[in-house]
């Protein structure tokens, strides 16, 4: 299984498609380390890794959305540089992107043939454009008034005729991002149909997908990234499930994350939650948060692990079911319903948006902080902050700053989180719900923030946390929940757990069980 | 899957409150205004409310990529001076290429320096008022005549005016419905980011929006001027701001992609009978500001907020 392994059955072709040595970074993260492989016309080609291996930033350099920082793409044994999405369709390369892009306030056929109306006598024919789109969406077998306003259409609508729109293009490279999150059975039966019709045709089709599943049913070829890196690029026919979650993950831990300490027993439930269903259409959950211990949430992006989480911040109101503090059988304070709600019970909320959602940009180190020793002022105190708590919980969590002064916005992506950190320390709150505890972090302040949920454990408080890191939960967490299709599939202790573990249950659910190691 | 869901009012933004609001102010007027039904004062109206109409159909441009530009009024105002102050066989078209001038700038500020649309024409507004009260300190000068035949004559019992606002109407219907730059104009407004991932470039329509409410200043400075006869370099004040309260009484959502001429039309139709009706009750001008601001909030709160997920 190396890099220059050919597809089956096309083994005299030239590439249509090359990647050489791209790299992409962005801010301190970076995204691609030298990937280079080739994809074939009339060739279903899977792209696939873990979350935030580089798949999606790779195919939207391909796409033109993106440009690289260092290697090239080859179209057709061209090198191309795309200036923009338009530059990419122009040489043929047509995305079905994963976030919608219909306007909402164009008509169906509008948004089939945006870019490229037919014309008559220099105006848009409207007549030709219909009668086009409703051929489209005829060969997709979609059926759906093309005189529609596409924000008129459900979700899974919006994505039928996205992925029209895709096949709509004159195109000779089709990328599909994760085309399936939000289609049911009947519409994953029309785009198979669709892609292999396409693959006659002899176009290449990208596949970027982490379902198993869809890969081994469709795809000729897989390519395998994993942290920004070419894993292997090889025909799926000699892969099996287990080899390619074993591609798929296996990393050094190394000595990023703070010991453990040993269970203590008693009864000492911080949080239970009971047939708790955060979002219409999720199933119920129900787990319990002990003192002293951090929980994480895993799973693979989009399974419902931020849907909790949010819900028991009081952001999105639950549907069903009951968030309590202590044991459940208490009489114990129920939280939620409200964000004021959480943080009076003593719920603090870390997003994994700091930017927007977090932190008060304009605003110093000192008022970021300084507003979570507040929270339980009158509305009309004097806002006065204790201005040596504000030092020494900098001093305590190494905030690399010139003074409390400085505004957060001028800080690192590590001492804001930091900062977003010490605002609840100073608070006073016990348990803390987390959202990627180090996105857009660099390697030493992520220890150091390791550290400070730890202490934060360790003195008594509770952490339940998302992260779409794997390494993250295995290295810090006590007990990991792997959350797929909004169920709780398995719970494993932290402690023992492996990646491949929570990866088979991520991607296989409760039938992972027993598979083989 | 059978979808058929059909919008009664698509993008148009039209609704109950914008369509029938001058409905029911025409009929209110006929039954209480005794002069008001005649086709003297219907012709009256119509002379009123041309220059405006010009002016509302550029804001719309802008409003529906998601802008405003206020400095639309300084720019009726420059051309005004210029009709006055230059020979008449170049002062229109000096008028015309200066507006595009300040259309093109205003664009660029906004789409490509990422300055907000209400302070870039603040700016320019401040700017081009300025430039033209130090042409010219106030009102006067001499507008040719053939300028005032074209703004004031009649066809018939038809004022020219009439003429006027069909020829605009009907050129920015063909803009805005049947070309692709009107399409990539809804799409922008609808979303620029998704509108970019279609494929479509992003800046160009963003300057022509800019570009074409400039000219609209323009051209309804060159009537203004014809039809008062003579040069004002405060003749455009009240339009930056009026244009925007036309056209959103018509339904046209300032956040962009949803709007419609029609709309524009109908919105600067009741501000014309407002004014209109209330000269003709004898009611006290201030009054009548008051009212037309009372107005435009109740328009707008019975108004769809929400359309199309926009």
């Amino acid at each position: 299984m190396h890099s220059d392994a050919k597809p089956q059955g096309s083994p005299l072709r030239q590439p249509w498609i090359e990647f050489r040595n791209i790299a992409k970074r962005f801010g301190s993260i970076q995204a691609l380390t030298d990937v280079s492989f080739c994809g074939y016309a009339g060739c279903v080609h899977a792209v696939t890794g873990e979350n935030g291996a580089g798949k999606s930033t790779l195919m939207k350099i391909l796409a033109g959305v993106h440009s690289p920082d260092i290697g090239e793409v080859l179209v057709g044994g061209r090198e191309v540089a795309f200036a923009g999405p338009a530059a990419a369709r122009a040489h043929g390369i047509a995305t079905v992107f994963q976030e919608l892009t219909l306007l909402p306030n164009l008509t169906i056929a509008e948004n089939l043939f945006l870019g490229r109306e037919p014309r008559k006598a220099g105006f848009v024919d409207r007549r030709a454009m219909r009668r086009a789109a409703k051929a489209v969406l005829d060969h997709v077998d979609v059926d759906l008034d093309v005189d529609v306003m596409c924000g008129d259409l459900v979700i899974a609508e919006q994505h039928l005729v996205e992925i029209a729109k895709g096949a709509a293009a004159e195109s000779s490279v089709i990328i599909y991002d994760e085309p399936t999150a939000a289609l049911d059975g009947p519409g994953v039966d029309k785009l198979v149909r669709l892609i292999s019709e396409q693959k006659r045709a002899g176009k290449l089709v990208f596949y970027i997908s982490h379902r198993l599943d869809e890969i081994f049913r469709l795809c000729d070829t897989t390519t395998v990234l994993k942290d920004g890196r070419h894993v292997t690029t090889c025909a799926t026919a000699d892969l099996t499930r287990n080899t390619l979650v074993s591609l798929m993950v296996g990393r050094e831990l190394g000595d990023l994350y703070p010991a453990r300490r040993a269970p203590e027993a008693g009864p000492n439930v911080a949080l239970s939650v009971a047939d708790f269903v955060p979002a219409l259409g999720r199933p119920p959950v129900s787990f319990a948060l002990n003192r002293k211990e951090i929980v994480g949430l895993a799973g693979l992006e989009g399974q419902g692990q931020r849907e909790i989480v949010r819900a028991l911040a009081g952001l999105i109101s639950p549907e069903a079911g009951s968030a309590k503090r202590g044991m459940e059988n208490d009489a114990a304070e129920t939280i939620g319903s409200s964000v004021v709600g959480a943080v009076r019970a003593g719920v603090g909320f870390i997003p994994e948006d700091r930017k927007s959602e977090g932190l008060y940009q304009s605003l110093s180190i000192e008022q970021n902080i300084g507003l979570g020793m507040l929270r339980q002022a009158a509305m009309t105190a004097r806002a006065k902050i204790d201005r040596n708590r504000v030092k020494t919980l900098m001093h305590d969590m190494n905030v690399r700053a010139r003074d409390e002064s400085q505004l957060v916005s001028s800080l690192s992506g590590g001492n804001q989180q930091k900062v977003m950190i010490g605002r609840w320390l100073a608070s006073g709150v016990d348990i803390l719900l987390v959202e990627e505890p180090t996105r857009g972090v660099d390697v030493g302040s992520k220890a150091e923030i390791y550290r400070l949920l730890r202490a934060f454990a360790d003195e008594g408080g509770a952490v339940l946390m998302t992260s779409s890191e794997l390494t993250e939960h295995l290295g810090l967490c006590d007990r990991i929940l792997v959350v797929r299709d909004g169920a709780i599939v398995a719970e494993l202790d932290g402690a023992d757990a492996n990646e491949e573990d929570v990866m088979r249950y991520a991607l296989m659910g409760r039938t992972a069980e027993g598979a083989p190691a | 899957m059978t979808a058929h869901r059909v919008r009664r009012f698509g993008r148009s933004g039209l609704g109950f409150v914008s369509i029938g609001l001058p409905i029911v102010m025409f009929v209110l007027l006929s039954l209480t205004a005794p002069e008001f039904f005649s086709l003297e004062n219907i012709g009256n109206v119509n002379n009123q409310i041309t220059a405006l109409l010009i002016v509302a159909l550029g804001q719309l441009m802008v409003a529906l990529i998601g802008g405003i530009d206020i400095s639309v009024g300084s720019v009726v105002s420059l051309t005004s001076v210029l009709i006055v102050s230059l020979d008449p066989s170049l002062a229109a078209p000096a008028a015309l290429l200066l507006g595009a001038t300040i259309g093109v700038a205003n664009g660029l500020g906004v789409a490509f320096f990422g300055v907000h649309p209400l302070i870039m024409t603040l700016a320019s507004m401040t700017f081009v008022q300025g430039l033209a009260l130090l042409l010219l300190s106030g009102a006067g000068g001499t507008v040719p005549a053939p300028l005032i035949l074209m703004a004031k004559s009649s066809v018939g019992e038809v004022p020219v005016a009439f003429f006027w606002c069909v020829a605009v109407i009907v050129g920015a219907t063909i803009l805005l419905n049947h070309s692709r730059l009107g399409l990539r104009i809804f799409a922008i407004g609808g979303n620029a980011q998704s509108a970019e991932l279609s494929g479509i470039r992003v800046l160009t329509p963003r300057l022509a929006c800019y570009t074409l409410c400039s000219l609209a200043g323009v051209v309804a400075g060159i009537y203004l001027t014809g039809r008062i006869a003579s040069g004002d370099p405060t003749l455009g004040q009240p339009f930056g701001l009026d244009s925007v309260t036309a056209i959103a009484l018509g339904g046209v959502q300032l956040s962009g992609g949803v709007g419609s001429v029609l709309g524009a039309v109908l919105g600067t139709i009741t501000l014309g009978l407002i004014a209109n009706g209330m000269n003709l009750l004898g009611v006290s001008p201030f009054f009548h500001a008051a009212l037309t601001g009372v107005l435009l909030l109740g328009a707008i709160s019975l108004q769809r907020r929400k359309v199309i997920g926009i």
